[in-house]
């Protein structure tokens, strides 16, 4: 078996579906096997987190030639049905991260992807802290709790490249084109030192629809804003050098 | 009269909060009776939906809605990274 150069990653966030739209992002996923090795989703793939959404973005996916790789985003947990969104999207066989990992073969290279919502905070030196009240120390704890599990689930990940796969940003670069006021809200930096911790070849986001494509962690990691207005196609496709 | 800042922020949340949108990132303009939305969505309904919201929270409003619907392109070059 012959073994690729390089993975191709298609990745996209934030493409809000609904019944209004059924079958036109689909269309547009004509080809990817031509172009891609995995599809990974950023998170907000529908818009109020309804069953009846969830399952117009299984239907979108579903039986797709190459592997595909989602994670939820805040609008997929505005009804409560996160859950059983994940189990509609896992059903049509796409791989739904939650603060975990897995490890794709793709053409003899072990791709391990690790991920999830991920949640906000602000970035370092204008951020929340664990302090005050119960509501602020709840809000920094869960994305505290999140990035120790990403740190946790990379260094568990044996692969022979690893993508982080996020809804919230772990970087301010790539909200850059937001309102400098809602900054807390769309990510923290917790989640990038967690990464620069355990190490990752590329970080993907989206979340933020104004912000920017690409940025660096501190420690030098690639972070991608995928988000669908960001891009203004229907995926990017990144290609990581494997072997030697 | 009530600030046009209230007003904005008024329509702005429920668009946010209306089950018929649940859209955030909107932009909400007022100036003097004109209200202007501006902004990205999915689809020409979500769109239509966000002019009705709005319009009912400010209905003595002149709206301009220039929301833009997302064009979704083929995708274009690849990048590598080595």
């Amino acid at each position: 078996m012959s073994t690729l150069t390089e993975v191709r990653i298609a990745a996209v966030g934030d493409i809000h579906l609904g019944e209004d739209v059924r079958g036109e992002y689909r269309k547009r996923l004509e080809g990817i096997e031509e172009r891609a090795d995995v599809l990974m989703l950023a998170g907000d793939l529908t818009r109020h987190g309804t069953l009846e959404e969830g399952r117009v973005v299984a239907d979108e996916l579903r039986d797709l030639p190459v592997p595909v790789v989602a994670v939820l985003g805040n609008h997929d947990y505005h009804s409560d049905l996160q859950h059983e969104i994940a189990g509609e999207l896992r059903d049509a066989g796409v791989m739904v991260l939650d603060d975990d990992g897995v490890v794709i073969e793709c053409g003899g290279t072990k791709l391990g992807v690790v991920g999830g919502k991920g949640f906000g905070g602000g970035f370092a030196g204008k951020c929340a802290s664990e302090f005050g009240e119960r509501e602020i120390k709840d809000f920094v704890a869960h994305t505290r709790y999140i990035a120790e599990s990403w740190k946790l689930a990379l260094k568990e990940t044996q692969a022979d490249r690893r993508v982080v796969l996020s809804h919230y940003s772990p970087i301010k670069e790539t909200l850059e084109g937001e309102p400098l006021e809602i900054y807390p809200f769309l990510g923290s930096y917790l989640l990038a030192e967690a990464v620069d911790t355990a190490g990752a070849d590329l970080i993907l986001h989206g979340h933020a629809h104004k912000g920017t494509e690409k940025g660096l962690t501190p420690g030098g990691i690639r972070v991608r804003n995928v988000a669908l207005p960001v891009l203004g196609k229907a995926y990017a496709v990144y290609c990581l050098e494997c072997g030697e | 009269m009530e600030a046009p800042q209230y007003v904005a922020a008024r329509i702005q949340q429920a668009m946010a909060e209306d089950a018929r949108t649940h859209e955030l990132g909107i932009h909400v303009d007022v100036r003097g009776d004109q209200l202007f939305l501006r902004g990205q969505v999915s689809g020409n309904d979500q769109r239509v939906r966000l002019g009705e919201v709005a319009h009912e929270v400010a209905p003595d409003l002149k709206m301009h809605n220039e929301i833009k619907v997302v064009v979704v392109n083929e995708p274009g070059e690849d990048e590598h990274l080595d």
